[in-house]
């Protein structure tokens, strides 16, 4: 099986080829070993590229350029990535951003998979991607080296092409006993990654475990009292998370608005951190929530079991600070006064500030969702409009009936067509069947899902059909209530949200990525407790993001939130903000109840319909001016749902630097 | 509500097959046609008894859809009990079985008990996989199997429950090394059998989703 897919690597003449440079690289890496002096004992360089850059932003001028570096340690290989110091157009280059971006020798075995990218415009980049479903920043190679790299690696451990995909490039996948055994004999750094695939605990298991049994058998030998002390104490006991707290305020610059006295004076009461409110919920059972009624009883334990670490930014008194009352929605007098004589929306900006903190009346919604979604140009005039109605009504009629067309006997040798239909048309009968709109037999907005959604996957065939996708569509069908003008607004926003749905999940990894950034810059206690237990692939949230909290709140309520995130005024990545808002609020829960990632996946899916989104949405908007461009530069260029910029990949060029 | 064990049971198979119509059935005894499709994960929960213990199940039931698997793979941790779902009307969903064992055997743990189940049997006159082919199966890969029905609730129950007992025995025979908790909390359960059938929920809790 080894032999196999050593031959499928080699099958590959690009792939042959690397081997060659592989070897040179070797040559070459005994110079550069001399030449840096901050190799570890027994370390050796085995690859060395520099002008290997990251783009945090679109902006040219803000790209990270850094050395990046392979190193064999024993039998491990790591990698390393460091930006450069101050230079050229990094002179701005903070040692927050360098501390950000930094890659400190990352073991191989940590390493789950390597995507190339090969545009036909602009440079190689490859996006690493951790065992824990981490994955870091794209990495362009300014100079060229992605195949040597990947041919380097490929002599120390175990790489194989996936079978999937040609372009990524599996580390340590291992499935063969035998192969395993073998490899552990040569990669003794290997054992952890075998042991996190075959499920076997990791390594910090134990210690939660340990954690567990004692507060469980809190109630029956004595040792609850010591706990309880223990949460008694808490407010007497110096607070690491104080200092930690201060620093992280001076990372906002909102030492000014907080005076050093008023800072402790605030991190030393503790805060109720929404817990009322999932409290209630306990007491508010659904049938179907069960397992959660057999636990009611602890409950009210809880809070004093474990001792939690502060928040850093003292939340409520931001939100008070930060975060704009929220305001009624646009109604259709203030609506027309957006408009010139000619139907132009003059002021965009005053108009997305406007939805932003009110969102649009219901009835208003059918006019207003074409321009917040891009269909339609603030700037066009009245007449424009009605003409690309028109043309666009005929394009969808056009694109529908390309499937339409396809006669069940050609159906027949159309696999591909057959399969897509088929998931089309077992997914709208899934979808929103409990909102009357799409209730009862045979309802034809049912039908027009349908055929949207398979209009959808001709216009857009890579991209195809995916689940997630009929969430997405139902409300602005429900909104816009016309075929066409519902498939063209779709379009607009699967522009921005197309890459949640790609079968590598790569759009999906950025944004959790993005996240796990976010919540480490704005609450540094709970991403440490993330770290812990081994939830920072933050999949927690997956059905959050995927679908933009659309089984996070009723209909109403998600169309709400959708068009004030889609004015994307304060960021473009509101949504993410929003992710970290939630958190905040039940951190007190999370980590007081010792939360594991099972616990804390079945928590985070029940608290679907308590999230209160008035609240939680100037939250968002106080974490946002909280983080300020820290917060942005968290956030990996083209991720989801910024546009693609250039040639529509993920992770596209930009055209002013391919020359 | 106290219990002697906790099992962790996973669903999966297919988009489409009946898993989240299978889970409904068991919990709430009703067949909901129009039930949302699953995105990510939800759960269910139900009491079993076995040999007189009562035993929490506590059921993860999965997307379906391709693009989900490198998500789903992270659910299969710490589950003691899988059930892996084909629809007998579609081929095709019998022939991804052995993708999705694949899967489960290096994702899940190996001692994990895995109850294939040919799903939709009340459609016979629409059967696209015989018995003997789903049996077949079922022998050359170790599995228990079951044709059921969400809609009639045919075998659901003893789906299930065959699975729970499966385990249970398992336990029995020492399997797994139950002498020590942590071991036990290892494989997917939780709770030591007391005198009077274990520790308080939330403790039994804790260790079942313990992963």
């Amino acid at each position: 099986m080894q032999e196999a897919e050593l031959h499928d690597l080699a099958d590959d003449a690009d792939y042959a080829a690397s081997q060659q440079q592989g070897s040179a690289s070797l040559m070459r890496s005994d110079s550069s070993r001399r030449s840096s002096g901050s190799e570890p004992d027994g370390a050796e360089v085995v690859y060395l590229k520099d002008n290997v850059t990251i783009h945090p932003t679109q902006y040219a001028s803000e790209r990270i350029s850094g050395r990046l570096k392979l190193t064999k340690q024993g039998p491990s290989l790591f990698m390393t990535w460091i930006p450069y110091k101050g230079q050229g157009s990094n002179a701005k280059l903070s040692e927050r951003d360098r501390n950000l971006y930094t890659i400190r020798a990352v073991p191989f075995t940590e390493v789950r998979s390597i995507r190339r990218h090969t545009p036909t415009i602009g440079w190689q980049y490859i996006i690493v991607v951790l065992s824990s479903g981490l994955a870091f920043p794209p990495l362009y190679f300014y100079n060229g080296g992605v195949r040597e790299f990947l041919a380097t690696i490929k002599l120390h451990v175990y790489l194989v092409r996936s079978a999937e995909d040609a372009n990524v490039f599996l580390v340590n996948d291992i499935q063969d006993r035998l192969q395993r055994t073998l490899s552990s004999l040569e990669l003794p750094g290997a054992v952890g990654v075998a042991s996190g695939l075959s499920s076997s605990l990791p390594v910090g298991e134990s210690l939660s475990i340990a954690n567990q049994e004692r507060t469980d058998g809190g109630s029956f030998d004595g040792s609850a009292s010591h706990v309880q002390n223990n949460g008694r104490q808490r407010q007497k006991v110096q607070d690491p998370a104080r200092d930690l707290s201060i620093q992280v305020l001076e990372k906002f610059s909102l030492v000014t608005r907080f005076a050093r006295e008023t800072t402790s004076q605030i991190f030393g009461e503790s805060h109720s951190d929404g817990y009322g409110a999932s409290e209630r919920r306990a007491h508010n059972q659904t049938p179907h929530n069960y397992s959660s009624s057999g636990i009611s009883n602890d409950v009210e334990k809880v809070p004093d079991e474990v001792p939690v670490a502060s928040d850093p930014l003292e939340f409520e008194k931001l939100t008070l600070e930060l975060g704009k009352p929220r305001q009624a929605p646009l109604m259709s007098n203030e609506w027309s006064t957006f408009f010139d004589s000619e139907g132009r929306i003059t002021d965009s900006e005053a108009l997305r500030k406007r939805i932003f903190y009110g969102g649009v009346d219901y009835m208003l919604r059918k006019e207003v969702w074409p321009f917040l979604l891009g269909y339609h140009p603030f700037d066009s005039t009245y007449a424009e409009r009605e003409y690309l109605v028109s043309v666009k009504k005929t394009e969808y009629e056009t694109i529908k009936n390309q499937w339409q067309s396809i006669s069940s006997d050609q159906a027949k040798r159309f696999t591909k067509f057959r399969e897509r239909k088929g998931l089309v048309e077992k997914d709208v009968v899934r979808t929103d069947r409990s909102f009357s709109f799409y209730d009862g037999d045979d309802n034809p907005n049912v039908n027009l899902l349908r055929d949207i959604l398979l209009t959808y996957s001709f216009y857009n065939f890579d991209l195809g059909y995916c689940q997630g996708m009929s969430d997405l569509l139902s409300p602005i069908l429900f909104v816009m209530k016309n075929e066409s003008e519902s498939f063209w607004c779709f379009v607009a926003l699967m522009e921005r949200l197309g890459p949640n749905f790609n079968r590598d999940q790569n759009g999906m990894h950025t944004q959790l990525f993005a996240l796990s950034k976010l919540v480490e810059l704005l609450d540094s206690p709970l991403h440490n407790y993330f770290k812990q237990n081994d939830c920072l692939n933050y999949f927690f949230c997956f059905r959050w993001v995927l679908i933009q909290f659309k089984r996070e709140f009723e209909f109403e309520r998600t169309m709400r939130l959708w068009e004030v995130m889609w004015t994307r005024y304060m960021s473009e990545h509101l949504h993410l903000y929003f992710c970290v808002a939630i958190l905040k609020r039940y951190r007190r829960k999370i980590m007081g109840e010792q939360m594991d990632f099972d616990t804390l996946l079945k928590f985070i899916n029940e608290l679907s319909g308590q999230i209160d989104l008035d609240a939680t949405l100037r939250d968002a908007e106080a974490l946002c001016v909280c983080a300020g461009e820290n917060g942005e530069a968290c956030i990996p260029p083209g991720t989801p749902p910024s546009l693609p910029i250039g040639d529509g990949s993920l992770y596209p060029q930009q055209d002013d630097d391919i020359l | 509500m106290s219990y002697a064990y906790l099992f962790k049971y996973i669903i999966i198979g297919d988009t489409g097959v009946g898993k989240s119509c299978l889970l409904l059935q068991f919990t709430d005894k009703r067949f909901q046609p129009v039930h949302d499709l699953t995105i990510g994960v939800e759960f269910g929960a139900r009491m079993v008894t076995i040999d007189s213990k009562p035993i929490k199940l506590q059921i993860w039931d999965t997307a379906g859809q391709e693009s989900f698997r490198s998500i789903t793979r992270s659910y299969y941790r710490g589950a003691a009990g899988a059930l892996l779902v084909y629809d007998i009307t579609r081929r095709e969903t019998f022939n991804h079985l052995a993708s999705w064992l694949e899967d489960a055997r290096q994702h899940a743990n190996a001692n994990m008990t895995i109850m294939l189940i040919g799903n939709k049997c009340d459609l016979a006159h629409r059967r696209a996989v015989s018995t003997e082919e789903g049996e077949q199966f079922a022998k050359e890969n170790g599995l228990i199997f079951m044709e059921a029905s969400a809609k009639t609730a045919q075998n659901v129950e003893e789906a299930f429950i065959s699975t729970a007992s499966t385990i249970y025995k398992k336990i029995q025979d020492g399997v797994f090394d139950v002498s020590n908790e942590s071991y036990g909390i290892k494989v997917g359960y939780g709770g030591i059998p007391g005198p009077s059938g274990g520790r308080d929920a939330s403790a039994s809790q804790g260790g079942g989703c313990c992963s």
